[in-house]
């Protein structure tokens, strides 16, 4: 009975409007609206699907505006799979939004994010025009650093104990976490590489805006950019959360051994010997990223790697999303930071002017916006190793 | 039970007064004179311990009520001063006793009213089980309505274990944080506390304090209860402790300052510090002339509604409740 | 006032308005979302002058239908008036807006060592005034007392569009009891703006156990036993085998799959007392065969077992897709012999009923599971719930403990009052709404008074 977003109609089904996803979805939580939350967005995509309301504007706007925190996820009792049903929605509706946001998702999505070189050119060009004073402030965009663009100094390919998964933005624009990563890795005695060719990016943002084929084909040749079975580690939570997914992303028991040997640099971490690091005192206040609390589900290993060299404060948000969702913040600027603006009071009332750890390059750039300073774990653990 | 009687004598009246043990007869406007008395039935009709609730007739004294639940280990806090008060009377005065603190106000004990309106109708609100919400909330609605809706008829109200030891004792100051007092007395010098519950518990949070008998409340020819935020109770104490020839007792945590002196002007200006703290003082005894509520209810023209709602002919306890606006008689049929 | 952002009479959002968490379905002409009181306050008036009644809702998570707008309304929505006005620690109150999240108002009173005591299942999603409308109640309201046991006072707009405040913080408000009325009418007495909650104290000492059996009525005899025993537990819930199945796998809080029933028991107050009563319970429940007995060590587990609990309804999808959920109260002395009656009727009736209820106050949860794309499967679903609903009634229940009457129950009004009782009670609404107009057709069935008229929408089922 499938109808004209060709969804799943068993995940559609499992909603029961119960309402417990409510207070867990961002915008809903600011907007105060059913149809920017997940129960009415599945409401509309069952009336839509069942052809009993048009595809129009306004469902296309309820399905945009979803940020995929997939905060309502884990907080629903049925299990519905609303990450899933979005995607496939966003799919079935081929690219939407102003020309103007369609033609610059095409730019950095297909010519890109897929050529690795020529985005890290890229780079280089968007850092001289930051000299240049060309780049309005409102774009929240980091303050790139050529230092910070230097090369990684990782061998890449081999067979190493662990690999380190670059990625596209985060290893254009934020290579200096990787360098991190890399010393808190060897810290704890692991020899580390980074992919050979084709390890461009996760294909995670594509999937997230409809582009389901090319997703595939980014996650295929990321798969084989790391033959063996050395542990794939992933210091960016957005990343990390669709590669564990590549088993059913490309339904092949290649993506599938490969997905289950994809972790969370702190969730790696937790399970080897802990690297010496000195005990500073300071007060940290965790962010969730959506996609290590809610999908990933490995949240609390930040804390346990943590632990030893700072206090670790905890929001009172249950981990509502910050609202940078990938390129939503750059898409969806108000909506962003009106979400964001949550998030900020809530760090705010945990310890005012304390760091931020968080595990995700969308939420730390987001965050930053807003004046926090905040450090990947990684780069914390770094700035404290003994030695 | 039968109430056949009740509802005829309440028919065929033209205005009807219902009378309890008349231990609180001072509360609200004095009733017309010539209202036909009448009076609900008494006896406990259903005690059932297992389920913690028991079904009584409103004309039923407190203290035999009492009797039949102490005998099952069972209490039903309504507190009275004195223990002649019925059951119909204590709730249609609608006043607290002095565990509020602790156990919560009267309206919350009771679960099903059945009363008998103007022209005899028997009317149930409610229902026997410890939790409903089925329909509009009659029996609240009741509690303290002064017999001005109808007659309380039967009742059913909700028990609770009694404890194995409760224990008065005097201190010094209001017990700390993490006690769990059932009352806490304040009369601007001694505090008198009440605690209940295993002995256990009640001998740690009395430890070093002087057992009294009971409570000592003011007493005095002319008593009033003033009734504020709980929060002002201290700086009403203040206003209250300048007045002479007062005396007053402020149940802490609840707002409640019973106050009691042996000339009127006093009251007056008991009266006056109430209002000024944004609560009331209600003539509970005495004082005679002295307007029983001091100034006009509040939402009067709402509550005249409701008056009206329930007595069109303005035939129960004409002139109790001073409500804006004249009595519809006949406006209804 | 409100501005054309806030109001909408778009058919896809309007669509997303025309029900609650419950089954009936209604018609919205117009949504809007106040931000103030005094915007909602004026979304009432451009309503009544345009004729139209009005609906006001929280989070729409209530189960009876108490939200579906019927009678063409305009739907006000509250979520944005989500602002904790005032928190007075000393004297433990709260001013609050309708749209507060419950869960959120006792996140913000923690630090004081309070909380806001009543706590139904929904209570992350649902609002402050959702609860006051549906007089809600939770597991800890067995010992804590249901919503109106919390509300002190209630500036509400009646349906006239005055703005009046209903009860007050002094103890002893003269006069009748607006507020009391306000409580639990289901939105049909006007709407909530401000509302004044007592904050409760959390308990110095806490025990949370859980209690596994055999057999439903070994669990249902602990039940009764503890409640005759003296014994007044914070909270004492039940969940029978494939509920318990189910929360496990969704919380995986150390449930026991293999039990028949289980019972999760808090009792809490001064430690003596707690240890006291624990002990009490424990061996109550051993003595009518308890399989394991188990005591949460710590907060989180405590936290867990309750997250368990509490996601029971939303957990069944895991089993089938659609369920009907029942909420009656019976006397805790008939448990036994209703949960018996419930199974027979289920065995009936072909169809699959699991409980998951507030066991202490005789609140049950019949929730009957079904796949609804299965022809013919909602009449059988139907009749059953009725049947249920029946067996309830003849053993001296009532029929709705928490969730209210809304559309759902409505008709099955007579049942339990009769013809003077349901007319008494559409004199108290008619005081606060004689035209009718706030949240039409809930509550009282057609011809609760004489000469009432009401029209039931086309399409419209319960």
């Amino acid at each position: 009975m499938s109808g004209p977003l060709r969804l799943d109609p068993d995940g559609l089904v499992a909603c029961v409007a119960c309402g417990l996803c409510l207070p867990h979805c961002p915008t809903y939580r600011v907007t105060g609206r059913e149809i920017a939350s997940p129960r009415g967005r599945i409401a509309a995509m069952r009336a839509v699907e069942a052809g009993a309301a048009p595809a129009d504007d306004a469902f296309v706007r309820a399905i945009d505006e979803c940020i995929q925190c997939r905060g309502c996820e884990a907080a629903c009792p049925s299990g519905v799979p609303f990450g899933h049903l979005v995607e496939a929605t966003r799919a079935a509706l081929g690219p939407v939004g102003p020309w103007w946001r369609r033609a610059a998702e095409a730019v950095a999505l297909r010519l890109l994010a897929p050529r690795h070189t020529l985005l890290v050119a890229a780079t280089w060009v968007l850092l001289a025009a930051q000299r240049l004073r060309l780049v309005p402030a409102r774009l929240g965009l980091p303050r790139l650093r050529a230092a910070s663009l230097r090369p990684l100094d990782l061998p890449a390919g081999g067979s190493p104990d662990a690999w380190l998964f670059p990625g596209c933005v985060m290893d254009a624009w934020m290579r200096d976490t990787h360098r991190a990563a890399a010393r808190v890795i060897r810290a704890t005695g692991a020899v580390v590489a980074r992919p050979g060719a084709g390890a461009d990016c996760c294909g995670a943002l594509h999937l997230h805006t409809g582009r389901i084929a090319l997703a595939r084909r980014l996650a295929a040749r990321v798969v084989r950019s790391m033959p063996g079975d050395a542990p794939v580690v992933v210091d960016s939570a957005g990343c990390g959360a669709v590669m564990k997914d590549y088993g059913r992303l490309l339904g092949t028991p290649e993506a599938g051994a490969f997905a289950a040997r994809v972790h969370d640099f702190s969730e790696w971490l937790a399970t080897r010997p802990p690297p010496p690091v000195a005990r500073t005192g300071r007060t940290v206040v965790v962010q969730d990223p959506c996609h290590l609390r809610h999908v990933q589900r490995a949240h609390g290993a930040v804390r346990s790697v943590l632990r030893d060299a700072y206090e670790i404060v905890e929001t009172d948000d249950d981990g509502l999303c910050c609202g940078a969702g990938g390129l939503y913040a750059a898409t969806r600027p108000a909506l962003a930071s009106a979400v964001r603006d949550r998030k900020v009071a809530a760090i705010g009332r945990a310890a005012p002017g304390a760091v931020v750890a968080s595990a995700n390059p969308g939420c730390t750039m987001h965050l930053r916006a807003a004046g926090l300073d905040v450090r990947h774990p990684a780069e914390l653990l770094a700035e404290v190793l003994d030695g | 039970m039968d109430l056949t009687p009740l509802q005829e004598a309440v028919a065929s009246a033209r205005t009807v007064v219902a009378v309890g043990a008349r231990t609180q007869w001072r509360i609200g406007e004095p009733v017309a004179p010539d209202a036909a008395v009448v009076r609900a039935p008494a006896g406990v009709v259903r005690h059932e311990p297992a389920d913690m609730t028991v079904t009584v007739g409103a004309g039923t004294p407190f203290g035999d009520l009492d009797r039949v639940l102490a005998a099952a280990g069972q209490e039903c806090p309504l507190d009275p001063a004195d223990p002649r008060a019925t059951v119909g009377g204590v709730l249609a005065a609608g006043l607290s006793g002095l565990r509020r603190l602790r156990l919560g106000p009267l309206r919350d004990l009771v679960l099903e009213v059945r009363v008998v309106l103007g022209d005899g109708r028997v009317v149930k609100g409610g229902g026997p089980t410890v939790k409903n919400v089925t329909g509009y909330d009659l029996p609240r609605l009741y509690v303290g309505s002064l017999g001005t809706l109808g007659v309380l008829a039967q009742v059913t109200l909700r028990c609770r274990p009694r404890p194995t030891v409760s224990r008065w004792c005097r201190a010094p100051e209001p017990p700390p944080a993490g006690t769990r007092p059932s009352a806490v007395l304040w009369d601007g010098e001694r505090v008198q506390v009440c605690f209940e519950g295993v002995r256990a518990d009640v001998d740690a949070q009395c430890r070093g304090l002087p057992e009294i008998d009971g409570p000592v409340l003011p007493a005095g020819a002319h008593r009033g209860r003033i009734s504020v935020p709980p929060g002002a109770v201290r700086p009403l104490a203040a206003s209250l402790a300048a007045l002479r020839g007062l005396r007053w007792c402020a149940q802490l945590g609840v707002g409640t300052v019973h106050v009691a002196t042996d000339d009127v002007p006093a009251l007056v200006a008991a009266r006056e510090a109430a209002h000024a703290h944004g609560g009331w003082l209600l003539c509970e005894q005495g004082a005679p002339g002295l307007p029983a509520f001091g100034r006009p209810l509040p939402n009067a023209a709402l509550m005249r509604r409701v008056k009206d709602a329930f007595d069109p002919d303005g035939k129960f306890a004409p002139g109790r409740l001073p409500l804006a606006g004249a009595p519809a008689a006949g406006a209804r049929a | 006032m409100l501005g054309t952002a806030n109001a909408t009479a778009e058919p896809l959002e309007l669509a997303l308005y025309a029900r609650d968490a419950g089954v009936a379905e209604g018609h919205a002409v117009a949504v809007c979302w106040p931000a103030t009181g005094a915007q909602l306050a004026a979304a009432v008036r451009v309503a009544r002058a345009h004729g139209r009644p009005f609906v006001v809702r929280g989070s729409g998570t209530g189960l009876a239908g108490g939200a579906t707008p019927l009678g063409d309304p305009v739907v006000i929505v509250t979520t944005r008036l989500d602002r904790i006005l005032e928190v007075d620690a000393r004297s433990r109150v709260a001013w609050v807006e309708p749209g507060v999240l419950n869960l959120d108002l006792s996140r913000a009173v923690r630090h004081l060592g309070l909380h806001y005591a009543p706590d139904p299942s929904s209570q992350q999603a649902c609002t402050i005034g959702g609860n006051v409308g549906t007089n809600a109640g939770g597991p800890h309201c067995l010992a804590y007392g249901v919503t109106s046991a919390h509300v002190l006072a209630v500036e509400v707009v009646l349906p006239d569009g005055e703005v009046a405040l209903l009860g007050g913080l002094a103890p002893d408000e003269p006069g009748y009891d607006l507020r009391g009325c306000f409580v639990g009418s289901e939105g049909t007495m006007g709407a909530a703006t401000r509302i004044a909650v007592r904050l409760t104290p959390d308990p110095p000492e806490v025990a949370t156990m859980l209690c596994a059996f055999a057999s439903v009525e070994d669990a249902a005899a602990t039940v009764s036993e503890t409640i005759a025993s003296g014994v007044l537990p914070a909270a004492l819930e039940m969940m029978d085998a494939p509920i318990t199945r189910a929360v496990e796998d969704f919380v995986g809080a150390g449930y026991p799959r293999d039990a028949q029933a289980v019972l999760l028991v808090e009792v809490d107050g001064l430690p003596a007392g707690v240890a006291e009563q624990a002990a009490q319970v424990e061996a109550i429940a051993r003595a009518h065969g308890a399989t394991a007995v188990r005591t949460a060590a710590d907060e989180a587990e405590r936290a867990l077992l309750w997250k368990g609990r509490k996601s029971a309804f939303g957990a069944i999808a895991r089993i089938a897709p659609d369920y009907y959920l029942h909420d009656a109260v019976v006397p805790r002395t008939r448990l036994v012999e209703v949960l018996g009656e419930i199974a027979r009727i289920a065995a009936a009736h072909r169809l699959l009923v699991m409980n998951v209820f507030h066991a202490g106050d005789g609140n049950l949860h019949p929730l009957i599971v079904f796949d609804g794309r299965e022809p013919g499967t909602w009449q059988r679903v139907r009749a059953a719930g009725t049947a249920i609903l029946e067996a309830c009634l003849d053993a001296g229940g009532v029929l709705t403990g928490e969730h209210g009457v809304g559309v759902e129950k409505r008709d099955l009004m007579p049942r339990l009052f009769g013809p003077d009782d349901l007319d008494a009670q559409a004199r108290l609404r008619d005081a606060f709404d004689p035209d009718g107009a706030a949240n039409p057709m809930k509550v009282l069935p057609r011809g609760s008074r004489c000469g009432e008229l009401q029209r039931v929408p086309e399409g419209t089922w319960i």
